[in-house]
């Protein structure tokens, strides 16, 4: 009884426990430190070869002043007024004629550093923009025929356009919205003169019409829910193509996933196409491996049969890519030993394959973060098959997803190779593993404070049996910055990339090259290791869902104006030396900037062999503490290893106090001119001058300047206040050599 | 017991399967010879409990419970399961071999023992006695060589009977060795129109004063057969309006045979008003209605039916019909995204005229993700597989399965092994989360595919109703060969009850009601008619717009619904156009368009109409909808959707203050009509009743609403024929009192 009544009261209390923390953390808490992200540009993109005007918005970004382009073939500045001031957000922009097309991110370098990018596409066809509102049939904006308008959808809105065509003419409307970053799901109707539908495209595809009658036709597009505002924009292009020409879609930016394709060195060489009729095993293609096919899932439910004999004990690899060459598919291979024929045909399954599982566990959508919000794996397929027993066998392939849809679009790639083993990295910045239920998913640029240290991880899809392990490196970052690898250890999938800035290193920006090293067949391969990013600053994945996707290139900043909170660091720089088996005790120094809530910080170990170290707190008011390795336990074998500490701390965070100052200096100087020119006014009023009228003018604009400046402050100050927000806080990389432990005699 | 029925279950059960409690004592059912014959469980036994009513729902049926713990199969389909519970059950204590008559059963069965359910078999009853028999004879299941039941037929199958005559039936039972037997008093008779004819335990036939068809289905131990009468009304018939196309021949012949003269066919105005309701959920706009009056075009009637089916109202509408029946639910903020794919995913395929089968095969076989295939949707709502087969059964085959998943079927053939074969279909459903909570992705899993019979425990390939469909490999998809099936040209189901489904659109009734409930024992009101659609539909690739311009483009859609002194009794035969209640979205957007208001909804542009609401969240969020019955997309069927009349509808239209604020809107009609100050008052009403009616004022009509509208409030100062100017409040009154009459309430 006394046993159940302690089970009870055991019961209540962490019952109430529980409820305390989910009350005390009903408000949402702030995740991670500002940083600029640049939200929006109008238009989208541009015609190579011209110059127009971009108007630019975001957060975090109010003092940008400078636009740049993952290509250097675009080129911004910024825009002036009459007088040749700078007009803010908004850049004049010149893209060379022999501009690569198709996709190209834009960010600014903000008082915060380099801001998250936005895609911005570049292509030959004139372009326009949406300058009024077009939400009736009246006020519809009349297109050309092959030109591209920029616009932005608005909530429970339907805009509309005009086109003129010719009978027969092959019109092709074509909607770039999530392909360019854009929160839209667009719905594009093609409609009569009068408004009513004809054709409608509503799940991302273009609408290829044929024009019935030579006349004036009306072109709707709305959100697939009627969602709109800012982050809802879209490229909607009209082309006039010839009958038998194949359109390609506007370009579009790139799914993680796509990260694992193609496989390094894969050419077209020895491309060869499928052959229908394939679908029954009586009309199974042949073919002799090693082969690279190119094939469709078309039409509906289309099985593609391949024929080859292979003796026993052959490995081979199979690697199939459709869903990371961008099409909604979902790839599935089973290969059949055959035997017989007629009556006595026999198959026997050898091996079903489908989907590159996600490397680490990815975040289910539960109440808290279980995993990061990237998905690195894929519907596709990267699969093994061992020869069982001499003969034919039948390779089939078909779409799970494709049952019942005809679209030829739906294309993959079968390569079957002998083992070619290698890898793809993917990183992306470190994802907060919260346990409050919040739930962010924030688009992160790599903008280092001085004194900071950046996490990305690192996850690898390996092929074809490589398990080694890979060391991970940048090059080309700002002065003053440092990459350290923590490498991926041999069999693992996850490593972690650390990007420092020194303190006090100067304002700088780079587009960093970020590659994986390893040991394959005794040669040394290097690989590129893509960045992801989130799309948007989601600051709730319950009510949106995020978009993670591949970015272009990997830029990388430190500013000036605002430090790290806190450094830790290895009290020496040096490498940390044990012998296998004993304990090593790191002195650490804490290099504070910032106030924090809560008395420590938990870290955890980072890095390949002390990982499974226990976490241990670190205060957050001291300026030292130690970290504790017992080797004993982690069972390190010797080796030369780099390893960080990281977790999270909850800043007393003021935004940018510098501006309270400035702020106050220039109220100041607002309040003399004022004081000034309304003393003068009152003379020349008193003198009766005729030059008083214009004094009191100037008095009066003196004055106004003075709320303006007094707003500013206002504004700035509360900016300033202290405000509690978590962050990530790792420390500086440390090398340890483990020594052999000495042979008992 | 693992078919034990939940609460929902035994509801249907209790709905679809009227209690009939039958005190039916036994003289001479059995003839004279055989009772010398040892008594057989199964073909003597088992049918006395049936005719007894012991093994229906409310007694000791499995499916209802089983009063007190004794518990037989429905209508004794599962003998050697009502064997056991008999004999072997509850330590053997319902039978004493040793003393028959002492048996509890028999004792509880005669109320000698307090019996809930009164005396069923009374001492000197047939019944009883074949009891006691076959307790004496040691209470066998088998006498080793009884033959089995193989039919069981009517006689006659049909004829004619006339109003408030009878007809004795004669049930014939067939046997494996060749063998009949009369089992006319112990089979059991059930009318499927009782307010046409009703049916006595002892097989006779009475029939009312509906004409028409009506069926009786005599049932005998799992076994069926139909008497169908034809009841005419015998009137004569003068003439009967041109035959345009083969739904006229059929209807006409029927009602000739009848002897029930239809009604002429109606003017244009009211043809034009109610094929635009019909068709795009609306009435016509006045230029729409001026200029189809002012045509002189004799084919301006085919021709606005073609118009119509072109227009993307037509597609708002039949999706406003089918998207509640696919359960396209709110449940969660995060499933609009879903729900609006989903529902423009019907409306954008009716809109290009997507065959049907091809709809249905898209539906059945969605794969992926919502929003790159939005059938998958469907699989979001429905994600039990027992759901998702009973769900397509019952709307596109317009079977009922859901008794068949613990018994076997009581009006039908089909079995848990129908049951659970048909589940087979979807259990290769293969599922992954998506980033959307509750939502997931759907694709083939591949392997075999097969579902558990719950009661026998054997596992079953795919079959659908019954038919063979052949060996599917674990790389097919089930979901697709179904889908073939379905859309076979000699499939029994699938054409019938969607042209079962439309016709009742167009004309309230169904040639099968309900709609989905199509089985042998409930034939069609006029089968030739049924036939020929099914045919026409079939050849015309399952196109949806050719069979609803044969519908609306025959003169039998275009009689007029004033009665002939005739007629008016007639319910199903389509002799007249039968008045229907506008629909809840179809009654709003009138009411708007009358008014000149607009109704604003939540996530939609202004402007969007009510027929073109993609989910139940609407409903939930207006007072109006879910007064005039918009259903809750939680069934399939279409009943959900209510159209009787309530005291609630009328008040809210007459004193409601969603009403006055429409009436009253800034820019509304009475607001325009009383700033068009050169307009005469006259032209004014004409327009207002073109909208509303599709027709002028008759000249009284007119009279009375200008003197309503020009004549002062009268007090002791005014003037016996003082006029005033109408005021906004004055026309807000007269549009008040046209929404309020019937003329625009109904579809006529």
């Amino acid at each position: 009884m006394k046993y159940v009544r302690l089970q009870f009261s055991l019961v209540t209390g962490v019952c109430l426990a529980v409820l305390c923390l989910v009350s005390a953390t009903a408000q949402a808490q702030l995740v991670c430190l500002p940083a600029p992200r640049l939200l929006t540009t109008m238009p989208m993109g541009g015609q190579a070869g011209t110059t127009f005007e971009v108007t630019i918005s975001g957060e975090d970004i109010e003092d940008a002043d400078e636009l740049s382009f993952s290509h250097p073939g675009i080129t911004a500045v910024p825009s002036v007024d009459k007088d040749g001031l700078p007009v803010p957000n908004k850049y004049t922009i010149t893209i060379a004629q022999d501009f690569p097309l198709g996709i190209h991110e834009a960010r600014v370098m903000t008082r915060l550093g380099v801001s998250s990018c936005r895609a911005f596409n570049v292509g030959r066809l004139p372009e326009t923009s949406q300058t009024a509102a077009n939400t009736t049939l009246e006020t519809a904006k009349k297109l050309e025929l092959n030109s591209i308008c920029n616009a932005v959808m608005s909530r429970q809105k339907i805009d509309h356009y005009t086109f003129e065509a010719g009978k027969d003419q092959r019109v092709i409307v074509d909607c770039a919205a999530k392909g360019i970053d854009s929160k839209l799901d667009p719905v594009v109707i093609i409609a009569d003169e009068r408004g009513m539908d004809l054709v409608v495209e509503r799940r991302g595809g273009m609408l290829d019409f044929k024009v019935p009658e030579s006349g004036k036709y009306v072109i709707k597009v709305h959100g697939l829910t009627y969602d709109g505002g800012p982050f809802h924009f879209y490229r909607l292009a009209v082309k006039n193509v010839a009958r038998d020409e194949i359109v390609p879609r506007m370009p579009s930016i790139k799914e993680v996933s796509a990260f694992s394709w193609p496989p390094a060195g894969l050419t077209d060489e020895t491309l060869k196409p499928e052959t229908e009729p394939n679908n029954a095993r009586a009309e199974a293609q042949k073919i002799t491996l090693p082969c690279d096919i190119s094939g469709s899932f078309f039409p509906a439910a289309d099985v593609d049969t391949f024929e080859f004999t292979a003796k026993k004990g052959e490995v081979w690899w199979v690697e199939v890519a459709s869903e990371r060459l961008g099409r909604p598919t979902d790839p599935s291979i089973v290969v059949q030993h055959v035997s017989g024929t007629g009556s006595e045909l026999k198959i026997t399954d050898l091996v079903e394959l489908s989907d590159i599982p996600s490397p680490v566990k990815v975040s289910s959508n539960g109440y808290s973060y279980n995993g990061p919000p990237y998905n690195a794996g894929s519907s596709d397929i990267i699969g093994k098959v061992e020869i069982k027993q001499d003969g034919v066998h039948h390779l089939q392939i078909r779409d799970l997803f494709g049952g019942t849809r005809n679209d030829a679009k739906n294309i993959y790639r079968l390569v079957i190779r002998k083992a070619a083993p290698d890898f793809a990295l993917v990183g992306w910045a470190l994802h907060m593993n919260l346990r409050n239920g919040d739930r962010n998913a924030l688009s992160k640029p790599i903008a280092l404070r001085g004194g900071a240290t950046m996490p990305l991880e690192v996850v690898v899809v390996r092929r074809d049996g490589f398990d080694g392990e890979i060391e991970l490196f940048m090059e080309n970052l700002p002065e003053g910055v440092t990459a350290t690898g923590l490498k991926i250890g041999k069999g693992k999938s996850r490593g972690t990339m650390l990007i420092s800035a020194a303190a006090g290193a100067p304002r700088g920006l780079t587009s960093a090259k970020f590659f994986g090293r390893a040991t394959i067949n005794d040669q040394v391969v290097t690989r590129p290791c893509a960045l992801a990013s989130m799309q948007w600053p989601v600051k709730n994945a319950w009510s949106e869902v995020p978009s993670p996707r591949l970015m272009a290139d990997v830029p990388v900043s430190v500013c000036t104006s605002e430090q790290a909170p806190i450094t830790i660091a290895p009290a020496e720089e040096k490498v940390w030396e044990v012998t296998a088996g004993e304990k090593l005790t790191i002195p650490l120094k804490h290099d504070r900037r910032s106030e924090f809530s809560g008395a420590n910080i938990t870290l955890n170990t980072y890095g390949e062999g002390f990982d499974r170290n226990k976490a241990f707190d670190a205060p957050l008011k001291a300026d030292a503490s130690e970290a504790v390795l017992d080797l004993a336990t982690l069972k390190t074998p010797p080796g030369e290893y780099k390893i960080a500490f990281g977790g999270y701390a909850v800043v007393k965070y003021r935004d940018n106090p510098n501006a309270v100052a400035l702020a106050e200096t220039e109220l100041k100087q607002a309040q003399q001119a004022a004081t000034t020119l309304a003393a003068e006014a009152e003379k020349l009023q008193k003198q009766g001058d005729a030059a008083a009228k214009e004094a009191v003018a100037k008095a009066k604009t003196a004055q106004a300047a003075v709320t303006k400046a007094d707003k500013q402050l206002q504004r700035a100050t509360a900016k300033a206040k202290p405000k509690d927000i978590v962050d990530i806080i790792f420390s500086r990389p440390i090398s340890i050599r483990v020594n052999p432990a000495k042979k008992a005699k | 017991m693992n078919t034990l029925h939940n609460t929902a279950s035994i509801r249907l059960f209790v709905f679809c399967f009227p209690v009939v409690i039958l005190l039916s004592c036994f003289t001479d059912a059995l003839k004279a010879e055989e009772k010398n014959s040892p008594v057989s469980f199964v073909n003597d036994v088992v049918p006395v409990l049936t005719k007894a009513g012991c093994n229906m729902g409310v007694c000791h049926a499995k499916a209802g419970g089983g009063q007190n713990g004794f518990q037989l199969s429905l209508l004794g389909f599962e003998t050697l399961d009502d064997y056991d519970s008999l004999v072997k059950e509850a330590q053997g204590r319902r039978l004493f071999p040793s003393v028959p008559e002492k048996s509890l059963l028999l004792t509880k069965a005669s109320n000698e023992t307090p019996h809930g359910g009164g005396i069923r078999l009374p001492r000197d009853s047939e019944g009883y006695q074949v009891i006691q028999r076959w307790i004496a004879e040691g209470a066998h299941y088998s006498t080793g060589n009884e033959p089995t039941l193989e039919s069981v037929e009517v006689e006659p199958e049909r004829g004619v009977v006339n109003m408030g005559e009878t007809r004795q039936l004669k049930a014939i039972a067939k046997y494996s060795d060749g063998s009949v037997r009369d089992v006319t008093e112990v089979a059991l008779y059930e009318s499927n129109i009782k307010s046409m004819a009703e049916a006595t335990e002892e097989g006779v036939v009475k029939v009312h004063d509906i004409p028409g068809k009506v069926a009786v289905m005599v049932r005998y131990q799992g076994k069926i057969a139909v008497f169908t009468a034809s009841i005419p009304l015998g009137a004569p018939i003068q003439e009967v309006p041109t035959e345009k196309n083969m739904v006229d021949r059929h209807v006409f012949a029927n009602l000739k045979e009848l002897g029930i003269p239809p009604s002429p066919v109606c003017d244009d105005q009211t043809f034009l008003r109610r094929v635009t309701l019909d068709i795009c959920g609306r009435f016509p706009t006045r230029e729409e209605t001026e200029s189809f009056l002012a045509s002189t075009d004799p084919k301006k009637r085919d021709e606005v039916v073609e118009r119509l089916l072109r227009s993307p109202n037509y597609a708002d509408y039949f999706a406003s019909k089918w998207t509640p029946l696919l359960k396209n639910r709110r449940d969660a903020a995060n499933d609009i995204t879903s729900n609006f794919a989903f529902h423009a995913w019907i409306r954008d395929s009716l809109l290009a005229n997507v065959p049907y089968d091809q709809l249905v095969r898209e539906l059945l076989g969605a794969t992926g993700t919502v929003v790159t295939n939005p059938p998958v949707a469907w699989y979001k709502r429905v994600k039990d597989p027992k759901d998702q087969l009973e769900d397509i059964a019952q709307l596109f085959l317009g079977v009922r399965m859901q008794c068949a998943q613990c018994h076997h079927h009581p009006f039908e053939r089909w079995s848990q092994d129908d049951y659970y074969s048909l589940a087979a279909f979807f259990s290769q459903i293969g599922r992954k989360p998506t980033g959307t909570q509750g939502e997931d992705l759907i694709f083939h899993q591949r392997g075999v595919a097969q579902a558990k019979n719950v009661k026998s425990g054997e596992m079953l390939k795919p079959m659908a109703l019954g038919d063979d469909i052949g060996e599917i490999s674990p790389d097919e998809d089930p979901r697709l060969r179904l889908g073939n099936w379905m859309s076979s040209q000699d499939n029994p189901f699938f054409a019938k009850a969607l042209v079962n489904r439309y016709w009742k659109h167009f004309f309230k009734r169904a040639l099968i009601e309900p709609e989905d409930d199509i089985r042998d024992t409930n034939p069609p009101s006029n089968p030739e008619l049924m036939a020929a659609l099914e045919e026409h539909f079939i050849n015309s690739g399952f196109d949806l717009k050719q069979l609803i311009k044969l519908i609306t483009q025959s003169h039998t859609y275009q009689l007029s619904s004033m009665p002939n002194e005739y007629n008016l009794q007639d319910r199903q035969n389509y002799s007249r156009f039968y008045p229907r209640r506008l629909q809840a979205e179809v009654l709003l957007d009138s009411v708007d368009q009358l008014a000149g208001s607009t109704t604003a909804f939540a996530n939609l542009p202004p402007g969007t109409r009510a027929i073109a609401l993609p989910d139940n969240s609407y409903t939930n969020a207006s007072a109006f909808l879910k007064v005039f019955g918009r259903p809750n997309s939680a069934s399939v069927c279409e009943c959900e959707r209510v159209q009787s009349s309530s005291l609630a509808q009328s008040l809210h239209l007459i004193n409601s203050s969603e009403m006055k604020s429409k009436l009253a809107a800034a820019n509304g009609r009475a607001a325009q009509l009383a700033k068009e100050a050169d307009k005469p008052v006259e032209q004014k009403v004409n327009e207002l009743y073109l909208i509303a009616f599709a027709r002028k004022p008759q000249p009284e009509e007119l009279q009375t609403a200008v003197q309503f509208l020009t004549t002062p409030v009268a007090d002791e100062k005014t003037k016996p024929d003082a006029k005033k100017t109408p005021t906004s409040k004055d026309y807000q009154d007269l549009i008040w009192a046209l929404m309020n009459t019937k003329e625009f309430l109904f579809n006529h």
